[in-house]
């Protein structure tokens, strides 16, 4: 790196807890060049399966039960309490104190695809793309509430401040466009279910630059805070300006040189750049309809639908990490009239983004995940389930996964994962396994600490891998 | 090694600038540590968890004894018999250490300094933040000329070694720009600059700095970066994010930087203000320091893990702000680097087990936060004692009127048998807004509605499609303000009450009853019979939950169009407002009622959204919130549709009271059988007005009354080592408040040790962890990086301090001042500011130099000053300073300045959207910005502020799109930018070169160049001919913002102008400080 060019770049800027090597390719970034950020894995420590994620986050916790992991002796025990050799000495939310019985499924499962992958009655679009999905029934998390659930699955760790999965990545790997934020975070809220909180901690970039923080586009107002030109200047004058302040900034870096300068030049180039391309982005008049009904979408409803469309607009423009919330899944009660309603909102249109994405040839290089915080109880809490850590179940597809595949399994009520359980960190690992990185060796210094996403723990799940 | 010995050794910098020829004796802590503790610590270091082969290397007496296998780490003076340099030389990868799994390698320049420290005897030395603070001569120099103060000795002592010399002082605009930003986080103003510039005097900085240091803004901005480091913040950080009371500990640091208090007494006072005898009501303020950590007011949380939460969070920044260590490591395991151990964290939690405090902290109602302390003035007192005594007799009198006659209730119960206590839902005839909102009536016509409905395990939502029967759903333009007008034909009849019934629907942002904010606010409400105006009595809403003291009924019928009805929080419900009229109304066929709801609260868009409008026959229907009518769903018919409780006139909780015998009713119920009745025996109402009006009063003057969270103590819990953090885990030893055992043992004679014992300790000789962290921290105010980097982390994976003996003497310097000391006091943190920017090292240029770049290009050797971007709310007070929007006023409640819409979309309980503040509290300083942690401002976020949900000693700075955006279309920078025009058009003249010229001084505090002025100028040019062609546009663009446009500008003047001082404001040197 040139350092004469370099100079005080970081001085200020907070990266004084980086390593020096982060510091250097952080730095070569920053500089003046056009150049889009590059990331700071160089070379990548593995070969790269996948280039970008789309994360289809179902917030609020999905009921394993009623979705892919099918509990026949959980139906049969139905009403019965749950044996105490399972739940003793366990973790419970509200259900503390309370009687705890059995409550067995509240929709019965189907065969689907050549591999005869066993998903709920209530998915058939999802059952349609059984054999490119890979579903793991093995998950398990330590954080019993919503909030710090969301924190652990997005950063690895519960405590604030720490970069988000998509921010790491951004980090690591940088993104290829420059005309758009390298993370998109979308959000949703449907029926059917009590719409919990999610903090903007969920994207943060924590102890990282900004940069790399999420940026999320909203359904009502400006799809990006601020991309709007203010009312009544022209989009001719906002460019004149936008030059103006440019013409400025340089006339002061020719007296004072500052690197620091050029870089607030180029991010005034950005700015204009993402004020074109945003609404370009959102504008999905350019869909033929028969996209729009393949997903469901209207545009702009905000739906599940819609923002599994843009998604994949955005995947395609070169976004790296698209995290789309869908709420509403917390089914403290009435769970057999709710997921119905949830089913509808999430299963045609994320059947819709694999078929989507695979036709484009883009499925192969693109992660999707569909799954939440955590699982449900198979006790039950009146007529709903109680939130569950020890087993529940994700969906993975594309960017290099195995398709067609069913990991690991719960016991036979559905309680715990017994057969090649799944950690948060496990799951990150391999994620970025599949970008092509290690992640015991993408770590920042913080806190005297080498940081990373997977903190102390991680494994890389290779049977789930094509 | 000695002391001294350690302070001759010269420095390490990262960038190797000086290669002698006779190296010195190889420094342990400077050169060895900082390998070892990354290479070789985590599995050879302080956690005998993770230790391998039984080897420790860093202690010396274990490093020189056989390990596991029978060799020997370290033989001084003999490297060949030494295990660890085979192992570091060994060229088998497979066999080399450190391991390839550990992904750590050592270049050889680092094997050969570590081979010839074990030649030299592996002398090994205590880490150097844990060493006593002992003030080091200050290097005698002879040769400078630019030698204010001992700083500079210091500084230019290293540099003459390095063969540097200081920069030359900064020009005088540039010094007195960057010390007004340092200092008070604003820009110098043009007659402060020029001032400055002709004051010839010796004393002339001196002069400036004493004047900042003594103004308010100076207690800003200092108070800004230690709120950041306690990370305060205005709301709760888990879940919902409420609001708590927060704000007057605030207040109280401010008052402390401005009386510039000791930092010994700052520190008592805030971890055990409670504790001190007799405490004033300040320390009390100041002891909610213990309780702005985030807390959880989630329903299914388990009180044990958020307890355990609560209390690591406190040792976390307790142990990064005075401490700067990173004891949080901790919790889970001995440290891995430093030798704190695992107890040492629960040890030091356990100071804080007496904090009287719940796992689930409720976050609503008159119990919500826990232990708080009310602030009212003392008139305020005078007049709630007043109000509570008119109270209390009024009561009492009622009272003797009771309870309700079994008669009574017999009729009531007659009366709901034969359905004469239903509420008669009105059928709209018109209904219309005076500012722009659409209303649609909804009769016959399907309706689609979203509800929650509310059950045992918490509440789901619920989906109806089906005859509106007289709602009016209101939708389109969404005035902040707005009234409805609405009428009616009842047709014949005699009515006692009138009913208005607010719906729940979750299209709803505003706790899914308005349209806005996060409640609505029912200003007044007003009807009329043909041309005569009815008169009511008494206002009521049965079941007050989720109501502020503030927004109780009868507020709508007070004729005061600032106070209003409302309900701020409590999901699924749909309160029902009644109005008793004075006399009973008898209508014809043909009698028109008019209803108009008026919204005039100070809250933005706190509007109904959905609404029926209902009367009532008997005296004897009260309302009832729609919630519980929903809540017979489970009774519903066959077609689906429910029932509403106001159909019924008769809560459904008071009619299974009423059906319980009287000796076995609970006081819940006789209370609510006495309210009933009162509502309903016209004998009592005007007793029941009484009553309703004095505590409606009250509750307005509560609301008016500040809170404050504080610490209280109680019986300290047990506190147990948790195994790797598990909550769960009852089964280690319980341990007793301590400090980290390896700095000290508390004398406390045998008593449990409290927060003011670990208060004394942490300011006390004993302790030299407090002044160094704090020294360093306030170093990187105002040089961008502290003497030493890693300001979270004095420990062994910190960094070595770039010059160790200038931290140490400021660190003394600022127990126990001696330089200019007069006046001062021990622990005097404005003398320790003084003494940075008085010294010739803080005033030296920034400006480039070739030769520093390549010697020094991190600036750490200090030859020169350097520019960074201020700091978030240095980024927005700057702008509106500029503007002349900006409001000076010290202290008070935290302000919402405007937000994008919909930005706490993703937030519930209770679901809500933003409502900015109004006036003058649009243009405060950033630091009194609400700050909600999961939703800090974007404008904030953007430009690095921190969420403050966690301990934050040093800020991250970038430089993205979203900031130029932010700058560019934000609509208060536009609204600083026309404003500023407007300063611009009043005062630079009338000639645009001159215009130009007067803004530049105003914002950069210099003129323009004549290439910069030109830029403008054609810019300037281009705007005028835009905005000529299109006047209406100049119109809109510069009436962005609530602050007034000056009627003698012509818009398009002003607009074009407009486009100039907005480029201005969106320079870099705009907001840069350099």
């Amino acid at each position: 790196m040139n350092l004469a060019n370099t100079r005080r770049t970081f001085l200020r800027n907070g990266l004084g807890t980086l390593g020096m090597f982060a510091l250097g390719s952080l730095l070569d970034a920053e500089t003046p060049a056009k150049d889009k950020w590059q990331g700071v894995v160089h070379p990548l420590h593995y070969p790269q399966k996948a280039k970008r994620v789309i994360f289809l986050y179902q917030a609020g916790g999905p009921s394993h039960l009623e979705t892919f992991d099918f509990k026949p002796k959980l139906l049969e025990m139905s009403g019965k309490g749950m044996p105490e050799s399972f739940t003793t000495g366990q973790q419970i939310a509200q259900l503390q104190g309370k009687a705890l019985n059995c409550f067995g499924p509240q929709y019965g499962f189907k065969k689907f695809g050549k591999s005869g992958q066993e998903i709920c009655e209530l998915f058939p679009h999802i059952g349609s793309v059984a054999d490119d999905v890979c579903l793991l029934k093995s998950m398990w998390t330590e954080q019993i509430n919503h909030d710090p659930a969301h924190t652990i699955m997005n950063t690895g760790m519960i405590l604030p401040g720490r970069p988000s999965f998509g921010s790491w990545v951004l980090y690591g790997l940088g993104a290829e466009t420059d005309n758009l934020p390298g993370y998109v975070v979308l959000m949703s809220t449907g029926k059917g279910g009590q719409m919990q909180p999610i903090a903007a901690r969920q994207w943060s970039a924590g102890f990282l630059p900004s940069k790399f923080q999420g940026v999320k586009f909203n359904s009502v107002g400006s799809p990006v805070l601020y991309i709007d030109t203010p009312k009544g200047l022209s989009s001719d004058l906002q460019k004149a300006s936008i030059d103006a302040v440019n013409a400025l900034n340089k006339e002061e870096y020719s007296a004072l040189k500052d690197p620091e300068i050029l870089t607030r030049v180029s991010q005034y180039e950005m700015a204009f750049k993402m004020q074109a391309s945003v609404p370009d982005l959102v504008d999905m008049s350019k869909e033929p309809q028969s996209m729009l009904d393949m997903y469901g979408a209207k545009p702009g409803d905000g739906s599940f639908a819609s923002n599994c469309l843009l998604a994949r607009r955005l995947a395609e423009r070169g976004v790296r990490f698209i995290q789309l919330y869908h709420r509403d899944w917390d089914h403290h009660s009435g769970i057999k009239a709710n997921i119905p309603i949830k089913a509808e909102e999430t299963d045609k249109a994320t059947a819709a983004l694999i078929t989507d994405l695979k036709q484009r040839g883009m499925l192969d290089d693109t992660i999707v995940i569909w799954g939440g915080e955590f699982g449900r109880t198979p006790m039950s809490q009146g007529d709903g389930r109680d939130h569950h850590i020890k087993g529940f179940s994700f969906m993975v597809a594309g960017g290099g996964f195995k398709g067609g595949l069913t990991y690991g399994a719960t016991d036979e009520l559905g309680y715990a994962a017994v057969e090649n359980p799944i950690g948060v960190h496990d799951f990150h690992a391999t994620l970025l396994y599949l970008m092509g990185i290690d992640h015991k060796r993408l770590t920042v210094k913080y806190q005297g600490q080498d940081a990373r996403l997977t903190f102390t723990s991680g494994e890389v799940v290779k049977p789930i891998l094509a | 090694m000695t002391r001294a010995h350690l302070l001759k050794s010269l420095p390490l910098l990262a960038l190797a600038t000086s290669l002698s020829a006779a190296p010195p004796p190889v420094d342990f802590n400077r050169q060895i540590r900082p390998i070892m503790s990354d290479t070789c610590f985590r599995c050879h270091g302080p956690d005998k968890s993770s230790r391998m082969m039984g080897m420790r290397l860093d202690l010396r007496e274990e490093a020189i004894k056989p390990n596991a296998t029978g060799h020997i780490p370290i033989v001084p003076g003999d490297p060949d018999h030494s295990e660890i340099i085979k192992r570091i030389f060994e060229p088998n990868p497979a066999k080399a250490m450190p391991p390839l799994m550990a992904h750590k390698t050592l270049t050889q320049a680092q094997k050969e300094t570590i081979r010839r420290w074990v030649a030299e005897g592996a002398v090994y030395q205590g880490h150097w933040a844990y060493e006593p603070v002992k003030r080091p001569p200050v290097p005698e120099l002879t040769n400078s000329s630019q030698l204010i103060n001992p700083i500079d000795a210091f500084i230019q002592d290293r540099l003459a070694k390095e063969n540097l010399t200081p920069s030359p002082e900064a020009d005088r605009r540039t010094l007195i720009r960057r010390v007004t930003f340092d200092l008070t986080g604003l820009p110098s103003t043009p007659d402060e600059v020029e001032a400055f510039v002709r004051d010839k005097s010796p004393d002339a900085y001196e002069k400036v700095v004493d004047r900042l240091l003594k103004s308010p803004a100076y207690a800003e901005e200092q108070a800004r970066h230690w709120l950041d480091a306690v990370r305060y913040a205005d709301t709760a950080g888990f879940h919902g994010d409420n609001r708590f009371p927060a704000w007057p500990y605030r207040d109280y640091v401010l008052r402390a930087f401005r009386d510039d208090m000791p930092f010994d007494q700052f520190t008592r006072e805030q971890l055990a203000g409670d504790l001190l005898p007799n405490p004033t009501i300040d320390q009390k303020i100041a002891s909610a320091y213990n309780r702005l950590n985030r807390v959880s007011a989630e329903g299914g949380l388990q009180p044990k893990e958020y307890i355990a939460k609560y209390g690591a969070d406190r040792v976390r920044t307790l142990s990064a702000v005075w401490l700067g260590s990173t004891l949080g490591c901790a919790e889970c395991h001995d440290h891995k680097f430093d030798p704190f151990k695992s107890k040492d964290f629960y040890s030091m939690k356990a100071f804080f087990a007496d904090i009287k405090e719940t796992g689930l902290v409720s976050d609503r109602g008159a119990n919500a936060w826990g232990s708080k302390l009310t602030l009212p003035t003392p008139d305020q007192q005078k007049r709630l004692a007043d109000l509570d005594s008119q109270i209390a007799a009024a009561k009492a009198e009622l009272a003797t009127k009771l309870p309700a006659s079994a008669e009574w209730e017999k009729t009531i119960l007659s009366q709901h048998a034969s359905g004469d206590l239903a509420w008669i839902y009105q059928r709209p005839i018109s209904a219309t807004s005076q500012n722009g909102a659409e209303l649609a009536i909804y009769y016959e016509k399907p309706l689609d509605s979203n509800f929650y409905l509310s059950n045992s395990n918490g509440s789901t939502l619920m989906t109806e499609h089906k005859p509106g029967l007289g709602q009016v759903v209101v939708s389109g333009p969404n005035p902040d303000n707005e009234t409805y007008t609405v009428t009616f034909k009842p047709g014949a009849g005699t009515w006692t009450a009138l009913g208005l019934e607010v719906e729940q629907d979750e299209s709803l942002p505003g706790n899914r009853l308005a349209r806005g904010s996060d409640r609505f606010v029912l200003t007044e409400l007003e009807a009329s019979a043909g041309k005569s105006k009815l008169n009511f009595s008494l206002a009521t809403e049965g079941d007050a939950t989720g109501q502020m003291p503030e927004n109780s009924p009868m507020t709508v019928i007070d004729g005061d169009s600032k106070t209003g009805w409302g309900i701020s929080f409590g999901e699924a419900r749909s309160p029902f407002l009644a109005l008793r009229l004075t006399q009973p109304l008898t209508t014809t066929a043909e009698t028109i009622i008019t209803v108009r709801l008026h919204h005039d609260s100070t809250y933005r868009k706190a509007t109904i959204g959905r609404f029926r409008l209902a009367l009532s026959k008997s005296l004897y229907s009260w309302p009832e919130n729609a919630e519980s009518g929903v809540k017979l769903k489970a009774r519903q018919g066959d077609d689906g549709v429910l029932t509403t409780a106001a159909e019924r006139g008769l809560p459904i909780k008071v009619e299974e009271a009423l059906k319980v015998s009287p000796d076995k009713r609970t006081d819940a119920q006789k209370k609510l059988i006495a309210d009933h009745f009162t509502w309903s025996n016209p004998a009592l109402t005007d007793l029941n007005v009484k009553i309703a009006q004095l505590e409606t009063a009250r509750g307005i003057l509560q609301s008016q009354i500040p809170e404050v969270m504080i610490t209280e103590a109680t019986e300290p819990r047990e506190v147990r080592i948790l195994p790797r953090a598990n909550w769960m885990d009852d089964t280690n030893e319980i341990v007793q408040p301590a400090v980290p055992a390896f700095l000290a043992k508390l004398d406390t004679g045998g008593r449990r040790a409290t927060r003011l014992d670990l208060a004394n300790w942490l300011v006390s000789p004993a302790n030299p962890l407090t002044p160094r962290a704090f020294v360093n921290r306030q170093w990187r105010q105002f040089f961008g990086v502290g003497l030493s980097k890693a300001i979270e982390d004095l420990g062994s994976q910190g960094e070595w301090p770039t010059h160790p003996e200038l931290l140490d003497w400021l660190a003394a310097e600022f127990v126990q001042p001696t330089w200019q000391a007069e006046g001062t006091h021990p622990w005097d943190v404005r003398h320790l500011l003084r003494t940075i920017v008085m010294s010739h090292t803080y005033r030296q240029s920034s400006l480039p130099d070739p030769q520093l770049d390549d010697k020094d290009p991190d600036d750490r050797l200090l030859a020169r000053q350097k520019p960074f971007r201020v700091d978030a709310e240095v980024v927005h007070d700057t702008e509106l300073a500029i503007s002349g929007l900006l409001v000076d006023r010290f202290g008070g409640p935290s302000v919402r300045p405007l937000e994008p819409e919909g930005y706490l979309a993703a937030m519930n309980f209770p679901k809500r959207e933003y409502s900015a503040s109004h006036g003058a509290d649009l243009y405060r300083r950033g630091l009194y910005t609400e700050w909600q942690r999961t939703f800090l401002h974007p404008s904030l976020l953007n430009f690095d502020a921190p969420t403050r949900e966690e301990c934050v000693v040093n800020r991250v700075g970038s430089n993205t799109p979203l900031q130029a955006l932010d700058l560019l279309n934000d609509p208060i920078f536009v609204e600083a930018a026309r404003n500023f025009a407007q300063r611009i058009l009043q005062n630079g003249g009338h000639k645009i070169d001159q215009q130009i010229n007067w803004a530049f001084e105003q914002a950069v505090n210099r003129p323009p160049t004549a290439r910069e002025e030109q830029i403008l100028a054609d810019l300037h040019q281009q705007s005028l001919t835009t905005f000529k062609e299109s006047p209406a546009s100049a119109k809109q663009f510069t009436s962005i913002g609530e602050s007034p446009v000056t009627a003698k500008f012509k818009p398009v003047d002003l607009a074009a102008m407009t486009t100039v001082a907005r480029v201005i404001l969106n320079m870099h040197e705009t907001i840069t400080r350099n």
